[in-house]
């Protein structure tokens, strides 16, 4: 069961006041910690448990900058087997679709059986790489999933479901899944681990090497181009109750019961 | 080298007087005797690796200072955390508290430009960007986000500024001291965080340190190659003021008063005796002591790696136990020099339901009160 799984490198911003940068169309980056999307780690965890029990070999996959390296290297130390990093500043303002493309040539010369991806990206939300991947390579994807079955010729999955059902399907291989968080506990990456892989050869891609012509992804092989980001403006309606724990808490049951939640 | 020779795991006698002495092994799935033992037999630290006690030990040390091979007990918990960092095996809390410090430089995972928090409205230089100083005072992870102790380094600055100690910090550059990720098996991040601090150090043009926590103090004088730097633990140099006059009192504490020996000041590092002096020097303050003080003190658990891992121990909480016996003595306060011991006892004094009448005080905030500042 040979398995490629895509990973991102994002920002981690739970803390953070973010700045939006001079384009108007970005973020500060000046201070902020990246690290791997979380979906994808656990996407990276689930194919190296899957090779553990079936045996044969992980690649991950990303697109993106030089820094991009550290996401790799950590899936490598995690238990990846290759590495493939596409790096080409003229991908620069792609969308979901433009990166689909980019992975789908990359995909091209690796063998597969199944590929995951993380369900989304921490910072952009999109939820689309995955899915336009499988359509682009012609493959049955699945998504949200959230347990993984390898059976003969096919794959037995679990889905989330809204309202707390879940959906099982079986899946004819090769196939796609967006994988989501909690399908498993990803193994911790020790930095001992990251640097027994820090001369472990990662193959390094770029458009040419890949046969994509420049129009074809960036902003001009695109679907969507950001106009602008902007903090949401302040809404009407919040209150702020202020005194002792005490006193807000017993404001907080005023308000539930006036406004009949309890 | 193996685990074995490296532990020296050969020369233990089986006498049981690690386990004898253990914190918790009364109350938790741990003997470190019989654990050593079977290392021996099975010939690997495999066999030792399911163990559901392995993340109970608080690496307190009582085994290690007890045992009388000069065997290291302690650290053999510590080498088997370590296979389990290697292999990924490691419960989720601790894996968001090693990821955590890797990427932002503290354990609870928080912003590294939220570091200086704490500070309010204390005017604290930082280090070398805003001069130079004699000392730099090393605030901590848990003294820097955790509400409950932001105001200990606010009242340690202003003490300082108050005898005239020339102190500054290294503000958002200053990561994890990477004690508690040593003991949590991480020796890879340990290493990485204590090139960062010394090279910072080294940058900071100072050569005296001034710690809040004793875990920060035991892995900078112990674990550290600060060649050059005196490093000290902040009771050591407030009972060296209040000797030297530079510290005086203005107001009386009239409280019995237990202190709780924190076991990386106590028994790790034999300072037993500066924080008594300091209490006995606040005026009105009458000083008792535990049954189980100085070497023998009890461990709070809340070291190596406890405070992001409940453990499997069952029953009574050693900060329970301590909390109980300070109120059967008549104290009206428990005090203590570490913020994790303060943090754990609160929790005991919290569950055993004696949180109004036992109230759980840093060293620091009975100097504040005895020096009148009312405000910090």
């Amino acid at each position: 069961m040979d398995i490629i799984v895509c990973i991102k490198r994002v920002p981690e911003v739970a803390e953070i006041d973010l700045q939006v940068d001079q384009t108007g169309k970005s973020i500060k980056e000046e201070g902020l910690v990246f690290g791997v999307n979380d979906w994808d780690n656990y996407a990276v965890e689930e194919a190296v448990r899957i090779k553990e029990k079936h045996g044969g070999k992980v690649t991950a996959i990303t697109v993106g900058s030089a820094e991009s390296e550290e996401v790799i290297r950590r899936a490598l130390a995690l238990g990846a087997d290759e590495a493939v990093m596409v790096t080409d500043p003229q991908a620069d303002g792609s969308d979901a679709y433009a990166i689909a493309k980019v992975l789908a040539a990359a995909i091209k010369e690796i063998p597969y059986d199944i590929i995951l991806t993380g369900v989304l990206a921490d910072d952009d939300g999109c939820a689309q790489v995955g899915v336009t991947l499988a359509e682009l390579l012609g493959i049955p994807h699945a998504t949200l999933v959230t347990a993984i079955e390898i059976e003969e010729k096919q794959v037995k999955i679990k889905r989330e479901l809204e309202g707390g059902m879940e959906e099982e399907l079986v899946v004819a291989t090769p196939a796609l899944f967006t994988i989501q968080s909690g399908i498993n506990e990803p193994r911790y990456v020790s930095i001992m681990g990251i640097r027994k892989v820090a001369k472990k050869e990662v193959a390094t891609r770029d458009l040419g090497t890949l046969g994509l012509s420049p129009n074809q992804v960036g902003p001009a092989g695109s679907f969507t181009t950001v106009e602008r980001i902007f903090p949401p403006p302040v809404g009407e309606g919040a209150q702020i109750l202020e005194g002792s724990s005490d006193e807000v808490a017993t404001k907080v049951m005023d308000v539930f019961q006036k406004g009949g939640v309890i | 080298m193996d685990f074995l020779e490296k532990h020296e795991l050969y020369a233990c006698l089986q006498c049981g007087k690690c386990t004898g002495g253990c914190p918790v092994s009364l109350r938790a799935p741990l003997n470190i005797r019989s654990l050593m033992r079977e290392v021996l037999m099975g010939g690997s630290p495999e066999v030792a690796l399911d163990c559901p006690g392995l993340w109970d030990c608080t690496t307190c040390a009582i085994c290690t200072l007890r045992c009388p091979r000069g065997l290291k007990p302690s650290e053999v918990i510590v080498g088997l955390r370590a296979e389990l960092v290697e292999g990924g095996r490691v419960p989720k809390t601790i894996i968001d508290a090693l990821e955590g410090t890797f990427k932002h430089g503290n354990p609870w995972g928080r912003a590294r430009q939220k570091r200086i928090e704490w500070k309010g409205d204390t005017a604290v230089k930082t280090l070398s960007d805003e001069g130079e100083a004699e000392w730099l005072y090393f605030i901590g992870c848990a003294p820097s986000y955790d509400p409950r102790l932001q105001r200990i380094p606010r009242i340690l600055c202003r003490i300082l500024e108050t005898a005239g100690i020339d102190f500054g910090s290294l503000g958002t550059k200053e990561s994890c001291c990477g004690n508690e990720i040593r003991r949590m098996g991480e020796t890879g991040l340990f290493e990485e965080l204590r090139e960062e601090n010394t090279k910072n150090f080294n940058a900071s043009g100072v050569k005296a340190i001034l710690t809040t926590s004793p875990h920060c103090f035991n892995t900078f004088s112990t674990e550290y190659d600060l060649d050059g730097f005196k490093v000290l633990h902040y009771t050591q140099l407030l009972a060296d003021l209040i000797k030297e006059g530079e510290i005086t009192f203005s107001k009386e504490v009239n409280k019995k008063v237990v202190y709780h020996d924190p076991c990386f000041l106590g028994k790790q590092h034999e300072i037993f005796d500066p924080p008594r002096e300091i209490l006995k020097a606040i005026p009105g303050l009458e000083l008792l002591e535990f049954d189980r003080c100085r070497e023998r003190s009890l461990c709070c658990e809340g070291g190596g790696g406890r405070m992001w891992a409940e453990g499997a121990g069952e029953g009574e909480r050693n900060s329970e136990v301590r909390v109980k016996d300070a109120h059967a003595m008549g104290a009206e306060i428990i005090a203590t020099a570490c913020p994790f011991c303060l943090l754990t006892l609160e929790d005991g004094a919290k569950t055993t339901g004696l949180e109004e009448e036992m109230p759980i005080r840093e060293i620091l905030e009975l100097v504040a009160e005895a020096m009148g500042f009312d405000d910090v």
